[in-house]
C-alpha cells in the first residue's frame, strides 16, 4: 500500500479530529494550549488545501463543460477527493471511487435479499467548493483564539473548548458528502454556540439570545431535515429495467444503476426501476437529474407518439370516407384504440412529470427553510440581532464569518443540486427577490445603527443578501462569485468585528456615539479598520470586489435576458453603494472628528498585544491578498462550478427554458440507443 | 411423525426450556427475600441482585447466542424448531414462549435495565428495606423478559402481572410520606382497573376463538375477517389497546403518570417510565399480529385501515398532548413524566408503519416495517430516561430533594458531572444529533416517510411525521430550558449528594451509552432489526 497515498486522506480525518482533540486537550489542561492547537489545525487544512489544489487542477480539464450529462448516462456530479474509507485505498488502485464503505446505519428498505441495506455513511471529502471553507474555518478560529486570549477571563479552559467544538462541528459539516452526516454536524453547531452564547456573552440577555438562537435555528432545521429525508426517498438509484445475463462468476446478477429512459429495438420505451435509497449527495445528484430526464423523455415520446396516432387515426378516418362502400371498419377502429391508448399514455406521463415538478417544490421549500433561518434570509432573520449583539465578540465574528456559510454552503451543495429544477424555476423569482430585499433592507437598517455591532451584523446581512442572489443565479459566473464571495465575505466581515472587539475590550461599550477621532489614538487600529472597511465596500484591488464583480456578471447574464435577473443585480448595485454609504458615515464619526472615547476599563493596557495584533493583521492580509490574485480559488472551484451549472442547465432544459450558461450543449435530442450501462457509475455504483 | 398431540404436549411440558434466565432471576429473588429477615444489608442485596443479574445472562448467553451453540448442545432457537421438524405445525400456534422475533433482544434490554435499576437501589435503599427492593426489582426484570416471548394470553397475562405486582410494593417500600403513599395507592388502583380491562378482552378473544394461543388466536381471526371483521373482535382489541395503553401512558390512560412520577421514590419512578413500556410496547405488537405471518392481512382489520388510523390519531394526540403539558410544568419529575408520555406517541409511529400492509414486491417485502424502529428507540429512550432520573437520584441526598425545575440552577457549576450527564440525555431527548435520540427519532422518521404501503395510508403516515417533527420543535423548548438552567444560571443552593456517587455512576453509564449509539448506531439498528424477522408472504 502507498503510503503517500494515505495522507491526504488522513488530513481530511485530521480536520475535522484535531479540533475536537483540541478540545478535548485545552479542557483537560488549560486555555495555554489554544492558539497552538489552532495553529496546529492551521497547518493540517494548509496542507489540505496544497493537496486538494493538486488533485482539482490535474482533474481540471477532464471536469470542464460537456456533453456526458445530456448525451450520456449519468449527469457530472461532486467528485469529493481524499475519502477517507475509499475501497481503492486499500488496493492500492489509482483511480479513486469517490466513494467511501464506511457505515454508520442502514436505514431503509433492504432492496432484496442479499443485498445490502441502504446506509447512512461517514463520507467525507474535499472538493473545490468546500476547501476554501475549511480553510476559512481555520483562519477565523485561530483569530478568534487569538482575540480571546487574556480577554476571557471566566473559565477560559471551557471557553476555548466549546469553540474547538464549535470548529470541529462547522469542519465537519463543510466536509460532509452525506446527506444526513451534513445534517449531523449542521445541528451540532448549536450546541457549542448555545454554551458560548449563554455563557460567556457580555450583555444581560445572553441566556435569552442563547435560547432563542438555539430554538429558532432548530425549528428552521427540523424542516431541513423532513426535506433531507423526502430527497432521499424521491431520488432513489435508478436501475436498468433488466438485469444483465448471468455469467458464471455472477449467476444471479442484479441490475446496475442506468441513468436514463431508452426506446428499445421493438420500440418500447423502457424506464429504469427505482432501486435502493442512498445517502450520498453526489449519487443522489445524479439520480435527481436522471429521473427528471427520465419523466421529460417519458413524456415527450408519449408526446411523440400521441401525435403519430392522431395522424394514424386522421389517416384511417380519411381512407374510411373515401373508401368503397363496404368499409372495414377493423383499420379505423385499431387507429382509434391506439389513439386512445396513446392518449392515456402522454396523459399520464405529463401528470407524472407534474407530479415530480410540484414534490421538487415542497421539497425546495423544506430544505431552504433551515439554510435561510442559518444563513440568515431576510424574513428569517429576527434572531440576528439579539444574538449578535449578546454573543461574545469572537463568537459573534465566527456568526457571521463561518457559520452563516453553513446556510448558504447548503444551498449550494444541497438544494441546488438535488431539487434542480425547483431551484431554477422559484429559486431567482422567490429566493433571489428576498435577498435583493435583503441587500437594501440590510443596508438601511444598518445606516440607522448606533451600536457598532449591530451595524456589522446588519452590513452583513446586506453582503449576505447579494450572495443569496448569486446562488440562484445558477451560471457560471454567479455561482463562482459565490462560492469565491463565501471566503470574502467570511474574511472582511470576521475582521470587522474581531476589530469592534479591540474598541469593545478597551471600552467596554460599542456605542458610536461615545467614539470620536480615534485615528489619532489608535492609528494601527484605524489603518486595519479603514482597510477591512474599504474591503468591505468593495473597493478594487480589496477581496470583495472581485466576487461581487462577479456575482453582478453572473445577475447580468446576457445569455438569458431576463428583467428579473437586471432588476436584481440594480438592487445589488445600489447594495454596494449604500454600503458604501453607511461605512463611509461610522468610519467619519468614529475615526476622525473631535477624540472622544469613554474611560478605559481597569486593567485593559490600550497598546495591541502580539497575539491579538497578529488576530487583526491576518484576516485584513488575506483581504488583500485575494483581492490581488484571487486566481487560485477561481481556478480551484471551477470544475464543481460547472457541475453545479450544469445540473441547473438540464433542469432548465427540462422546463423548455434555454440553458444560461455558454456550455455549447447539443441541441436536444431524444436519444433512442440503448449505451451500455456505464463501467464505472461513481460513488454509488462503487457498492453495486 | 408426531401427532398435533405430541407437539402440543410436548411445547407445553418443555415450556419451561424457554425461560431459564427469568426462572434463575426468580430464584435470586427468593433468596433475597430470605436474606431480608437474615442478612438486611444493603450491599449484600446490591451485591445478590448483580450476581443473580450475572447468572442470568450468562445462562441468557448460553441458550440465545449462536456461537456457544455447543456448550449445552441445545438452544432455544433449535428446540423451537427441533420440535416440530419432520410435522407440518406450526410452532407458534402451539408454543406458550416463542424465542423468536423479539424475545432475545427484549430478554438483554430487560436484564440490562435490571443490573443498572440493582445499581440504582444502592442509592435509594437502606439497609432495611433493600433486600425487599432488590427482589421485587428482579421479579418485574424477569416479568419484562417474559412479555417479550409470552405467546399465550395466560401467559401474556401473568408476565404482565409479575412487572405490575412488585411496583406496587417498590412504589411503597423506600418513602413513607403522604405522597408516596398516595402515588402507590393511585398507582395500584389504576393499574388493577387496567389489568381488569384487558383481561376482559382477552376473555373475548378467547370466547372468539376458543384458544389462549396467540399465533393460533391470530390465525384464526385473519382466517375469519377476510372481508368483514366482527364487532366482537373490534370489543376485544379495544379493550386490550385501553389495559396496554395505561401501562404506555398513552392519551388518554396517561392521567395517573405525572401525579405517581412526582409522589413516587424516583429510582422506581425510573423504572416505571421504562419497564412497562417495553413491556406493553411488545405485547401490543403480538396482540395485533404484528409478529406474525401473514402480513397481507391484520388480524382486527379487513379494510386496511381501521386499526392504522386508530394507531394514528393515539400517535398524534399522544405525542402532542405529552408535549404541551411538559411545556407547563416546573415540577422535574412530572415534567419527565409528560416527556415520557411524549416519546410513547414517537414511539406508536413506529406500529403504524407496522400495521399499514405494505405492497409485496417479488414475494418479499421490505424488513423496514416499522417495529425495528420501536425497538431501538425503547432501548435509546430508556438510556435517555433512566439517565435523567439517575441524576434526580443522585442529587436527591439531603433534606431539599432537587424537585423544580430553579432547583437546578447552576448544576454545572456545582455537580458538573451529574450536569453533564443530564445535559447529554437531555440533548439526546430532544433529538439532537449525535444523541442516541436523533438516531431513534431518524429511524421513527424515516420509516414513517417510507411507509411500505401506497395510497392515502402513505400520505397519513407522513403527515403523522410532520407531526412529530413539530412535536419535537415543541420538546426543544423544555428540554433546552432545563440545560439553561443547569448551565446558564448562578446556583442558588447547593444540592446534596449524600447517597455517594452510585447513582452517579448509573447516570454516567447511561450518558455515554447515549452518546455511544448516537455516534455509531449501527450495531443497535442491526440487532433491532434482525429482532423483527423479515415476513415473508405465507408461511
Amino acid at each position: 500500500m502507498d503510503t503517500f497515498q494515505l495522507i491526504p486522506p488522513a488530513l481530511v480525518l485530521a480536520a475535522v479530529g484535531v479540533p475536537l482533540l483540541a478540545a478535548l486537550l485545552v479542557a483537560l489542561l488549560g486555555a495555554r494550549l489554544a492558539g497552538l492547537l489552532a495553529a496546529a489545525q492551521l497547518v493540517v487544512t494548509t496542507l489540505l488545501v496544497v493537496f486538494t489544489l493538486g488533485a482539482v487542477n490535474v482533474r481540471g480539464g477532464e471536469r470542464g463543460p460537456h456533453r456526458e450529462g445530456l448525451r450520456g448516462s449519468a449527469a457530472m456530479t461532486f467528485e469529493p477527493n481524499f475519502v477517507p474509507g475509499d475501497p481503492t485505498l486499500a488496493n492500492n488502485e489509482f483511480a479513486q471511487t469517490h466513494g467511501t464503505t464506511w457505515g454508520l446505519l442502514s436505514l431503509g428498505p433492504v432492496p432484496g435479499p442479499g443485498v445490502p441495506a441502504p446506509e447512512v455513511q461517514f463520507f467525507l471529502g474535499v472538493d473545490g467548493l468546500n476547501v476554501w471553507l475549511v480553510a476559512l474555518t481555520s483562519v477565523m478560529t485561530l483569530v478568534a483564539v487569538l482575540i480571546s486570549l487574556g480577554r476571557v477571563r471566566e473559565r477560559p479552559a471551557a471557553y476555548f473548548a466549546w469553540l474547538f467544538a464549535l470548529q470541529a462541528a462547522v469542519t465537519g459539516a463543510f466536509l460532509s458528502f452525506d446527506i444526513v452526516l451534513f445534517y449531523v454536524f449542521f445541528e451540532l453547531t448549536l450546541v457549542p454556540a448555545f454554551f458560548l452564547i449563554g455563557n460567556w456573552g457580555p450583555g444581560r440577555g445572553r441566556r435569552d439570545a442563547a435560547k432563542l438562537f438555539f430554538l429558532y435555528t432548530l425549528f428552521g432545521s427540523l424542516f431541513t431535515l423532513v426535506g433531507l429525508v423526502g430527497v432521499v426517498l424521491a431520488n432513489p438509484t435508478p436501475l436498468h429495467p433488466t438485469p444483465p445475463p448471468p455469467t458464471a462468476r455472477d449467476p444471479k446478477p442484479t441490475a446496475r444503476p442506468h441513468y436514463r429512459a431508452f426506446t428499445d429495438p421493438a420500440g418500447e420505451l423502457r424506464l429504469p426501476t427505482e432501486g435502493p435509497l442512498t445517502y450520498s449527495i453526489p449519487q443522489l445528484m445524479r439520480n435527481a437529474s436522471a429521473w427528471g430526464n427520465v419523466r421529460g423523455y417519458r413524456a415527450r415520446v408519449a408526446a411523440d407518439r400521441l401525435a403519430e396516432a392522431d395522424a394514424g387515426l386522421a389517416a384511417a378516418n380519411a381512407r374510411l370516407a373515401a373508401g368503397p362502400a363496404t368499409p372495414d371498419l377493423s383499420l379505423q377502429a385499431a387507429a382509434e384504440k391506439a389513439q386512445s391508448l396513446a392518449a392515456a399514455e402522454a396523459a399520464t406521463a405529463i401528470a407524472e412529470v407534474t407530479r415530480g415538478r410540484r414534490l421538487q417544490v415542497w421539497l425546495f421549500v423544506l430544505l431552504v427553510a433551515g439554510f435561510a433561518v442559518k444563513t440568515p434570509i431576510v424574513p428569517f432573520h429576527t434572531w440576528l440581532p439579539t444574538t449578535y449583539s449578546e454573543a461574545p465578540i469572537a463568537v459573534t465574528m465566527l456568526l457571521a464569518a463561518v457559520l452563516s456559510k453553513l446556510g448558504t454552503y447548503g444551498i449550494l451543495r444541497v438544494v441546488v443540486p438535488l431539487v434542480p429544477d425547483a431551484a431554477t424555476a422559484y429559486g431567482l423569482e422567490v429566493l433571489g427577490v428576498l435577498g435583493a430585499i435583503g441587500v437594501v433592507y440590510g443596508a438601511f437598517c444598518a445606516f440607522g445603527q448606533r451600536n457598532l455591532r449591530l451595524l456589522a451584523a446588519y452590513s452583513s446581512v446586506s453582503h449576505l443578501g447579494l450572495l443569496v442572489m448569486a446562488l440562484f443565479s445558477l451560471n457560471t459566473e454567479g455561482l463562482t462569485g459565490a462560492s469565491l464571495h463565501m471566503v470574502n465575505h467570511g474574511l472582511a466581515t470576521g475582521a470587522m468585528f474581531a476589530l469592534l472587539g479591540f474598541l469593545e475590550a478597551r471600552h467596554g461599550t460599542m456605542d458610536m456615539s461615545q467614539y470620536g477621532g480615534l485615528i489619532g489614538r489608535y492609528p494601527g487600529f484605524a489603518f486595519l479598520f479603514v482597510l477591512v472597511c474599504l474591503a468591505n465596500v468593495g473597493l478594487p484591488f480589496l477581496n470583495n470586489f472581485v466576487s461581487e464583480m462577479l456575482i453582478l456578471a453572473g445577475l447580468f447574464d446576457p445569455s438569458v435576458v431576463s428583467p428579473l435577473g437586471y432588476g436584481l443585480a440594480v438592487a445589488g448595485a445600489s447594495g454596494i453603494f449604500l454600503s458604501a454609504w453607511y461605512t463611509f458615515t461610522m468610519l467619519r464619526r468614529v475615526l476622525f472628528g473631535p477624540p472622544i472615547a469613554p474611560p478605559l476599563r481597569e486593567g485593559v493596557t490600550p497598546a495591541m498585544a502580539l497575539p491579538e495584533a497578529l488576530g487583526y493583521l491576518i484576516p485584513a492580509a488575506l483581504c488583500v491578498v485575494l483581492g490581488l490574485y484571487p486566481q487560485p480559488v477561481l481556478d480551484s472551484v471551477k470544475g464543481d462550478v460547472a457541475v453545479v451549472a450544469q445540473q441547473a442547465d438540464l433542469a432548465r432544459m427540462r422546463q423548455g427554458l434555454p440553458p444560461s450558461t455558454r456550455l455549447h450543449l447539443p441541441p436536444e435530442s431524444p436519444t433512442t440507443d440503448d449505451a451500455p450501462p456505464p463501467g464505472r457509475g461513481g460513488p454509488g455504483a462503487a457498492r453495486w | 411423525m408426531k401427532l398435533l398431540r405430541d407437539v402440543h404436549q410436548e411445547f407445553l411440558t418443555g415450556a419451561y426450556q424457554y425461560v431459564l434466565p427469568e426462572t434463575v432471576l426468580l430464584g435470586t429473588a427468593c433468596v433475597l427475600f430470605v436474606l431480608a429477615i437474615t442478612v438486611p444489608r444493603r450491599a449484600v442485596a446490591v451485591g445478590v441482585g448483580l450476581l443473580g443479574v450475572a447468572g442470568a445472562a450468562a445462562l441468557a448467553a448460553l441458550v440465545g447466542v449462536e456461537s456457544l451453540r455447543g456448550v449445552l448442545g441445545w438452544q432455544e432457537l433449535s428446540l423451537f424448531w427441533g420440535t416440530v421438524e419432520g410435522t407440518p405445525y406450526y410452532p407458534r400456534a402451539l408454543s406458550p414462549f416463542d424465542p423468536t422475533g423479539p424475545a432475545a433482544f427484549v430478554r438483554w434490554v430487560a436484564l440490562a435495565s435490571a443490573a443498572l435499576f440493582t445499581l440504582l437501589a444502592y442509592a435509594e435503599t437502606r439497609d432495611d428495606n433493600a433486600c425487599e427492593y432488590v427482589a421485587c426489582l428482579l421479579v418485574a426484570a424477569a416479568g419484562t423478559s417474559l412479555v417479550g416471548r409470552a405467546n399465550d394470553l395466560v401467559t401474556l397475562f401473568l408476565s404482565l402481572e409479575m412487572l405490575s405486582i412488585p411496583t406496587y410494593v417498590l412504589l411503597y417500600l423506600p418513602v413513607r410520606s403522604r405522597d408516596g403513599q398516595e402515588s402507590a395507592v393511585k398507582y395500584f388502583v389504576l393499574s388493577i382497573l387496567s389489568s381488569a380491562v384487558m383481561l376482559f378482552g382477552f376473555s373475548y378473544l378467547y370466547g372468539l376463538t376458543g384458544t389462549t394461543n396467540l399465533g393460533a388466536i391470530v390465525d384464526t381471526l385473519n382466517d375469519a375477517h377476510k372481508s368483514q371483521v366482527g364487532p366482537m373482535a373490534l370489543v376485544a382489541i379495544v379493550l386490550v389497546i385501553a389495559g396496554l395503553g395505561f401501562r404506555l401512558t398513552l392519551v388518554p390512560f396517561h392521567f395517573y403518570a405525572p401525579d405517581v412520577y412526582e409522589g413516587g421514590p424516583t429510582g422506581v419512578v425510573a423504572q416505571l417510565a421504562f419497564i412497562p413500556k417495553v413491556a406493553g410496547f411488545i405485547a401490543l405488537a403480538r396482540v395485533l399480529g404484528m409478529l406474525y405471518p401473514p402480513l397481507d392481512q391484520l388480524p382486527f382489520d379487513a379494510s386496511g385501515t381501521l386499526i392504522p388510523m386508530t394507531l394514528w390519531v393515539l400517535a398524534a394526540v399522544t405525542m402532542t398532548f405529552g408535549n404541551a403539558f411538559a411545556l407547563l410544568q416546573t415540577n422535574l419529575k412530572r415534567l419527565l413524566a409528560y416527556s415520557g408520555i411524549a416519546h410513547a406517541g414517537y414511539m406508536l409511529i413506529g406500529f403504524v408503519v407496522a400495521s399499514t400492509l405494505p405492497d409485496v414486491v417479488n414475494g418479499t417485502v421490505p424488513s423496514q416495517v416499522g417495529l425495528d424502529s420501536v425497538l431501538f428507540y425503547l432501548v435509546t429512550y430508556g438510556l435517555m430516561t433512566v439517565g435523567s432520573f439517575a441524576v434526580l437520584v443522585h442529587l436527591a441526598g439531603g433534606e431539599h430533594p432537587v424537585e423544580t425545575v430553579d432547583d437546578l440552577a447552576g448544576l454545572a457549576k456545582t455537580h458538573p458531572w451529574a450536569a453533564g450527564a443530564l445535559a447529554v440525555c437531555l440533548f439526546s431527548l430532544l433529538g439532537l444529533p449525535l444523541s442516541a435520540g436523533f438516531a431513534g427519532k431518524l429511524l421513527l422518521f424515516v420509516g414513517a416517510f417510507d411507509a411500505p404501503t401506497t395510497g392515502s395510508l402513505k400520505t397519513m403516515a407522513r403527515i403523522l411525521a410532520v407531526v412529530a417533527v413539530v412535536n419535537s420543535a415543541i420538546g426543544a423548548v423544555y428540554y433546552l430550558r432545563l440545560v439553561g438552567v443547569m448551565t446558564l444560571r448562578s446556583p442558588l443552593k447547593v444540592a446534596e449528594t449524600s447517597r455517594g456517587n452510585v447513582a452517579l455512576v448509573v447516570a454516567l453509564i447511561c450518558a455515554a451509552a447515549t452518546v455511544a449509539v448516537g455516534v455509531y448506531p449501527k450495531p443497535l439498528a442491526d440487532a433491532a432489526r434482525a429482532a423483527i424477522p423479515l415476513r415473508d408472504v405465507g408461511r
